[in-house]
């Protein structure tokens, strides 16, 4: 299983929650699978899924998924400090390890050697920290959404491997306003 | 502590209620202040740039979200400001503590302190300079501004403001 056929697994899941989703293709390819207003792509500032999720479900109620990899989690790794003491039950981070950097040629990460994100999550102070196949993901994210007391950090093993694909054909400000009008925020479109 | 209250209690007044930081000693009594303060919310962050993405969140959750942090934190976020914060025009206000300038005992500020409205500039970010307690009265209209223009502001304070606010 690579990163496309996981988002497409986990897609009717994603479409009841707010979706923070990594730079690249992460984005491009669940833009491609199913385009929703409360999706939003990241089209800059690699490593920050974590963090953006983190900071909206610290500021509203609705359950928030970040969609993170295994590269961007090691680019802000101090990201797993602040989610062991600071993440609210409405949050998940789920993290798409497939050991590579996908966007940019499927260059090695460090956790295809020695890192084990797991371990640096659990060191961090992260309570409940999921390492799953891709096959399992479906099922440790409806309990992770379903758990209202906890905050989870979920990652799913795949393998590497990208399909061909298009840049978002959307401005920033397009993402922004649709996914807060539909947080209930914006007004005016 | 006069000085930092002034400061905060304008930030609160311009509706700013979301406060990270990454803590600096011209920065300890507003944290004080914050982490006594139930109206708000507050929490101390490992690095400048992941702050930038906890505020882009709070932002999109319609928070009016503040970084504190001394002025080397801007080092540590260029990218995140340009790619996240402006690309999607969000407006965060940077309280800054301007390490480096008159009165700093630590001669290595020196060098970011030279280069920090250079840098605040070229990415044409608005900059409101504190030197005297009088400034500070500009706080809250200057971070109304950040949400009018959808704009990170920064606000710089400078080392001689900040010492002697015990």
């Amino acid at each position: 299983m690579n990163r496309f056929d996981l988002l497409n697994k986990v897609q009717n899941i994603l479409k009841d929650n707010l979706v923070i989703c990594n730079i690249g293709l992460p984005s491009q390819e669940l833009y491609k699978i199913s385009d929703q207003p409360n999706f939003f792509y990241m089209l800059g500032s690699m490593g920050l899924s974590s963090s953006i999720g983190l900071g909206l479900a610290l500021s509203q109620n609705k359950h928030v998924i970040s969609i993170d990899g295994d590269g961007s989690v090691l680019m802000n790794m101090n990201t797993l400090a602040t989610i062991g003491n600071r993440a609210p039950s409405n949050y998940t981070l789920l993290i798409i390890d497939n050991g590579s950097y996908g966007s940019t040629g499927d260059q090695r990460t460090f956790t295809d050697e020695k890192t084990s994100l797991k371990d640096v999550a659990l060191g961090a102070g992260c309570k409940n920290v999921i390492e799953c196949s891709g096959e399992e993901t479906v099922n440790e994210l409806n309990k992770a959404i379903d758990d209202k007391d906890n905050s989870y950090v979920i990652i799913s093993k795949i393998n590497s491997g990208n399909v061909k694909i298009d840049p978002i054909p959307l401005n920033p400000i397009t993402i922004r306003d649709r996914f807060r009008k539909f947080i209930g925020k914006v007004k005016y479109l | 502590m006069k000085i930092s209250k002034k400061i905060i209690d304008n930030l609160k007044k311009g509706g700013v209620d979301f406060y990270l930081s990454v803590p600096c000693k011209l920065l300890a009594n507003m944290i004080d202040i914050l982490e006594n303060d139930k109206d708000v919310y507050y929490s101390a962050v490992p690095r400048e740039e992941e702050g930038m993405g906890i505020c882009a969140g709070a932002y999109l959750g319609n928070k009016f979200p503040c970084i504190m942090m001394q002025n080397t934190g801007i080092g540590n976020s260029v990218n995140a400001i340009v790619s996240l914060l402006q690309l999607y025009q969000m407006p965060v206000v940077f309280l800054i503590s301007y390490r480096g300038t008159p009165g700093e005992p630590v001669g290595a500020q020196g060098g970011m302190a030279k280069i920090t409205e250079d840098i605040l500039q070229t990415l044409r970010i608005p900059m409101l300079h504190c030197s005297s307690e009088k400034e500070l009265d500009k706080i809250s209209t200057f971070s109304k501004h950040a949400k009018v223009v959808e704009s990170p502001v920064a606000i710089l304070c400078d080392f001689n403001l900040m010492k002697d606010d015990k």
